[in-house]
């Protein structure tokens, strides 16, 4: 039995940590819809009535390609990862095969090296097979990544599901794929659903990949967008805080859409059913 | 089409552990057999029927089901159902999908797999639950949906790994009848594993014990009962199990505190060291006015008898005796009795204490 008091507790601990976490976000609504091209920062709520301010910056900083650039760049990067870490992370956590321990330590490698450490060589890679400046230069190595972390990450939801589901399905004739596709994965959807949230932030957000590989280029990613945008109008806060909103919003959209399986992905696992 | 099991010469090693989970068995199932598989943990019935299963890799020997060697058949091609302990149903299928999933997978037409499922359901009493979700069924009713999805495969061979013991006491009981049943309706050679003796002895047609790896004795349950291989087996089956009592081999008799059991000619023969070990059912045991002598420590009353838990001082230090007797004559705690054997078995003291 949880107290009254605690309960109210718990409402104001859970109101503070809310408005800790959404007092930015609502700092740089208000600080967007205010009035453009005044210096300096000022947060009024009142004359947060600026919604042309979007449609401005939208037109101005070119964002309307570079949304189509990140949005083709990362729905491709989440679908092909997806599809391919669940595959790798079911023979990882249950099929026998040699090396098997060798090749995951590897790829846990993968997961462990930062992209600064790799981006050189990656390149000069990208530049020898003709892929720098476009769209597969940011978008194989992105897939590089996820599927390192998408394998590692549907690993251990497959070795802790449990084992006599899927001897289960063997001894009812199904074969690994069968059993991978009819038997385990309907019950992987969460932590799929997950997982695409996931690689969807991340790869949305990269910035340091995209800017490397495509330098020479014409195209470019939301987060380059806005960089640009920034640098071009530095003390424009308005104009600066509506291209953030922009380029964040996507994500937002994602994660509210698919924000009930993240949670329970999330949390898949911490009680026994 | 029910066939025959065969175990020739079998062990399984598990990788990186010394010891065999499974030693050199040799054991036949007959066809339409039900066949108990009963021993500690540890012992190594579970890695049997996982072998069986195709479940676990054999190590050494051959798997036989009927005529055809299954050693290196994947678990998938050896037509055999198995029922799990944690029942193992698929929770996002409801419970006519899961008892049709072996069959969609042999690709077996919808309506004969409706037809199949529909009289299985029947069967077991499930017909109003087969679109509910495993979850929303008590644990009576999963049992019988995994016994359900086994039944319509209709399989040359039924596996049951401890089906009973995620139910309550009399769910147990009850359950334990219709499973017995049902094998002998459908004919179905079975082998069913347990950690429960009175299983074992219930529901086999004959019953293996098996103690690390190692298989003691493979008998009918009344044979087991009469005529155990090794003192074991002896203590093994039946509750309570039999009283084991060292002694020293003094001329033709076993001295047990200074009570003369006389021993048959070829035990005396046969005894290794001058000890041998007296085994006595506690039905065997008497409560008498001479005898050995035992102190009571607990008297438990079931109604129709009671059981007189003693020490007796042996030449191996204190051992506990038990002796069952009608309610009447219940001693008092503390008291000092005596009983004596009506009937004995004896047992060696050296290596895995084999019937004298």
């Amino acid at each position: 039995m949880i107290s009254r008091r605690d309960t109210i507790a718990g409402y104001l601990l859970l109101t503070l940590a809310a408005l800790i976490s959404l007092g930015p976000l609502i700092g740089v609504v208000v600080l967007a819809l205010g009035e453009p091209g005044r210096v300096g920062i000022k947060l009024d709520i009142t004359q947060a009535t600026n919604f042309g301010n979007f449609a401005d910056v939208w037109e101005k900083g070119d964002f309307g390609p570079a949304i189509l650039t990140s949005f083709i760049i990362t729905t491709t990067v989440v679908v092909v990862s997806v599809i391919l870490s669940v595959p790798a992370g079911y023979a990882f956590a249950l099929m026998d095969f040699p090396g098997r321990t060798a090749i995951f330590a590897l790829l846990v490698l993968g997961i462990l090296m930062p992209l600064e450490a790799m981006i050189v060589p990656l390149f000069l890679d990208m530049r020898r097979f003709n892929l720098d400046n476009n769209y597969w230069s940011v978008i194989l190595p992105q897939i590089g990544f996820s599927v390192a972390f998408g394998a590692f990450w549907m690993r251990a939801f497959f070795v802790q599901s449990a084992r006599s589901l899927m001897e289960a399905a063997w001894i009812d004739g199904a074969n690994s794929w069968r059993t991978l596709t009819r038997v385990l994965m309907p019950l992987a959807r969460p932590q799929m659903l997950t997982l695409a949230v996931l690689f969807f932030v991340w790869n949305w957000n990269d910035f340091l990949l995209p800017l490397v590989m495509l330098s020479g280029s014409d195209l470019q990613t939301a987060p380059m967008a806005l960089v640009t945008f920034e640098g071009a109008r530095r003390t424009d806060f308005a104009y600066v805080g509506a291209a953030s909103l922009i380029t964040i919003a996507p994500v937002v959209i994602v994660f509210i859409l698919l924000q009930r399986s993240f949670t329970r992905g999330i949390l898949a696992g911490s009680v026994k059913e | 089409m029910s066939e025959r099991v065969a175990f020739e010469d079998v062990s399984v090693i598990y990788p990186g552990m010394a010891e065999a989970a499974l030693s050199h068995v040799n054991l036949e199932v007959e066809e339409g057999e039900f066949l108990v598989l009963v021993g500690p943990s540890g012992c190594g019935k579970s890695t049997f029927l996982r072998a069986l299963a195709g479940l676990e890799a054999v190590s050494t020997g051959r798997i036989m089901i009927g005529d055809r060697d299954v050693t290196r058949v994947p678990a998938k091609d050896r037509d055999i159902a198995m029922v799990f302990q944690n029942y193992a149903l698929y929770p996002h299928m409801t419970v006519a999908q899961n008892m049709g999933f072996a069959l969609n997978i042999a690709k077996i037409p919808r309506a004969e797999i409706a037809r199949r499922v529909r009289e299985a359901a029947e069967l077991l009493d499930l017909t109003n639950y087969l679109d509910r979700k495993p979850k929303a069924l008590s644990g009576g009713q999963r049992q019988r949906v995994a016994m359900g999805r086994a039944i319509v495969r209709e399989p040359q061979v039924f596996l049951m790994d401890e089906p009973l013991s995620n139910l309550d006491a009399q769910l147990r009981v009850q359950t334990r009848t219709q499973i017995a049943t049902l094998q002998r309706r459908l004919g179905t050679t079975t082998v069913y594993v347990t950690h429960d003796q009175v299983e074992a002895m219930t529901m086999g047609d004959r019953v293996v014990i098996l103690k690390d790896g190692v298989v003691q004795q493979v008998d009918t349950p009344d044979n087991l009962y009469r005529h155990p291989v090794n003192a074991f087996v002896a203590g093994f089956i039946g509750s309570p199990s039999m009283n084991l009592i060292e002694a020293r081999v003094t001329g033709n008799t076993a001295d047990i505190q200074g009570f003369a059991l006389p021993l048959p000619r070829e035990v005396v023969d046969t005894a290794h060291a001058g000890r041998v070990i007296v085994g006595c059912r506690p039905e065997e045991l008497q409560l008498t006015d001479t005898g050995i002598p035992m102190t009571v420590q607990l008297v438990e009353s079931l109604g129709a008898d009671s059981f007189v838990y003693g020490v007796v001082d042996t030449i191996a230090g204190p051992t506990t005796v038990i002796t069952r007797t009608h309610p009447a004559d219940k001693p008092a705690l503390g008291s000092s009795v005596h009983v004596t054997p009506r009937q004995a078995h004896f047992f060696s003291c050296e290596g895995d204490r084999p019937r004298l």
